[in-house]
């Protein structure tokens, strides 16, 4: 028995030998991960390479076929409830009731988040779909759906923050409001795990990087394999080929 | 210490209650907004009370016999056709999935969806039941207060299996046909007892068996509403 687990500061996400598999298709094998709260991480890979099933088990979406995964200590299969409350996880596309306004798809997120009304309202004004609110949320365009999920995490305030492509569908304007969300969240002290394939733009604002291939992780940012120069990053986890 | 805990209690009862009428509420207005089962139901059961009338014949006393088992007829294919649209809305853009992200529980999403349906199976009953009234010559005005338990005790277990197996079944390719097959196995017991009810109520109006009849009900409503509402969490996990 050693005292030290007491004294070790909760990781906002560990994850342990972490594995999934659908049959004998392995989507993720043997993922370790340790985040330090208030991070931006950026997770990036190729598409099939498992970025959005390892963001939905770290949401208590999907069961691991083993390994352990933690969420501000918080085991995401025993404690599922607990963990959901302390996550936002924002996929690519959709989410919402086609045949709902975009308001009515908030109010229903504001009364399970337990938030007031006052931040639905600025979460709407935040996103810029004030004047479309009214609307039926299967009018939306794409761009206009991704605002919404982003006012849903802004509305949140969750710790933990899970963004599936956010820059995808959006106007400069909409990619420039995802990037203030995501200072913001760093002034927050939130942890967000940002899934994206505009690696120039998400490694700007994070970190650290972490690359998927084939359903491993990896430590490795864009900048190995992209023109761009990258900023000196901090370390915030380890990662285990 | 015991009152904060029992105020805490009573503040997360009251806000799971408000959750599964939020949640119910949505269905019902996504329902109001398509009006796809609605249209689809009431035409279809409609269209099969008309056919057990004519088929039955012009014979009033065989007409009065059939009414109860007709009504439950038209009202059990209803709720397999409501049942299985119930979660049309939900896979639309992978809403059901957000729907489970949220901090709320699983029971609570079944409870949302249970009303919904229940909802929807009460009010088609009201207006199915002067409709077979009406084509079968059966007087459901005897014993209105007995009638109103009936119904709204059968389509509840009705709306219990149904909500329940749509929930297995949602994400298969087969599932329009698969429900029924996995459903009314199980929803014998409710039918059978709904129908007996019925039956007292309207032709031999022997009051004591139907009441039998409706405990019996309320017996297997309470077996599936435990539990459905237990196992709801491992269906809808992944």
């Amino acid at each position: 028995m050693s005292l030290e687990p007491t004294t070790k500061p909760v990781s906002a996400v560990s994850l342990q030998n972490i594995s999934k598999r659908y049959g004998d298709n392995v989507i993720l094998a043997d993922v370790n991960l340790a985040l330090s709260p208030g991070k931006t991480v950026l997770l990036w890979g190729s598409n099939g390479a498992g970025k959005t099933t390892l963001l939905k088990l770290i949401a208590s979406r999907l069961r691991p076929s083993a390994g352990q995964a933690q969420v501000f200590g918080l085991d995401v299969l025993q404690d599922a409830a607990f963990v959901r409350e302390h996550v936002c996880y924002a996929p690519v596309l959709g989410g919402f009731y086609g045949s709902l306004t975009g308001r009515e798809n908030l109010e229903l997120a504001r009364h399970f988040y337990g938030a007031t009304a006052d931040a639905l309202e600025a979460a709407l004004a935040r996103v810029g779909l004030n004047n479309a609110q009214g609307q039926l949320v299967r009018r939306y365009s794409s761009g206009m759906k991704k605002r919404l999920a982003l006012a849903k995490v802004h509305l949140s305030g969750a710790a933990l923050w899970l963004l599936d492509e956010p820059y995808a569908s959006l106007d400069e304007s909409g990619k420039a409001l995802v990037d203030d969300l995501l200072q913001e969240a760093k002034r927050e002290r939130r942890t967000v795990i940002v899934a994206s394939h505009d690696l120039a733009r998400a490694y700007a604002l994070s970190d650290a990087a972490v690359y998927i291939d084939q359903g491993r992780l990896y430590a490795r940012s864009p900048a190995a394999v992209s023109p761009f120069q990258p900023a000196p990053r901090e370390a915030v986890g380890n990662h285990a080929p | 210490m015991r009152l904060s805990v029992w105020e805490g209690t009573k503040q997360g009862v009251a806000r799971d209650i408000s959750t599964i009428a939020r949640l119910a509420a949505k269905d019902l207005r996504l329902e109001i907004r398509s009006k796809a089962v609605t249209i689809a139901t009431l035409f279809f059961s409609a269209i099969v009370l008309v056919i057990l009338a004519l088929a039955i014949g012009p014979e009033q006393q065989f007409l009065r016999n059939g009414a109860a088992g007709a009504l439950w007829v038209a009202l059990a294919f209803a709720g397999v056709t409501a049942a299985s649209q119930s979660y049309q809305h939900e896979l639309e853009d992978g809403a059901f999935e957000q729907l489970l992200l949220y901090p709320i529980g699983r029971a609570t999403v079944f409870l949302g969806k249970l009303a919904a349906n229940w909802c929807f199976m009460v009010l088609l009953a009201v207006i199915l039941v002067p409709l077979c009234g009406a084509l079968f010559g059966a007087s459901f005005a005897q014993n209105p207060g007995l009638l109103a338990s009936t119904i709204a005790l059968g389509t509840l277990g009705f709306a219990l299996i149904g909500t329940f197996y749509a929930a297995l079944t949602a994400n298969l390719r087969a599932r329009e046909s698969l429900l029924p097959v996995l459903m009314f196995p199980v929803v014998v017991p409710v039918l059978l007892a709904a129908v007996s009810a019925t039956s007292e109520i309207v032709q031999s109006g022997n009051l004591t068996l139907a009441r039998d009849w409706l405990r019996l009900l309320t017996g297997f409503d309470l077996i599936y509403l435990v539990l459905c509402t237990a196992l709801y969490g491992v269906v809808v996990e992944e």
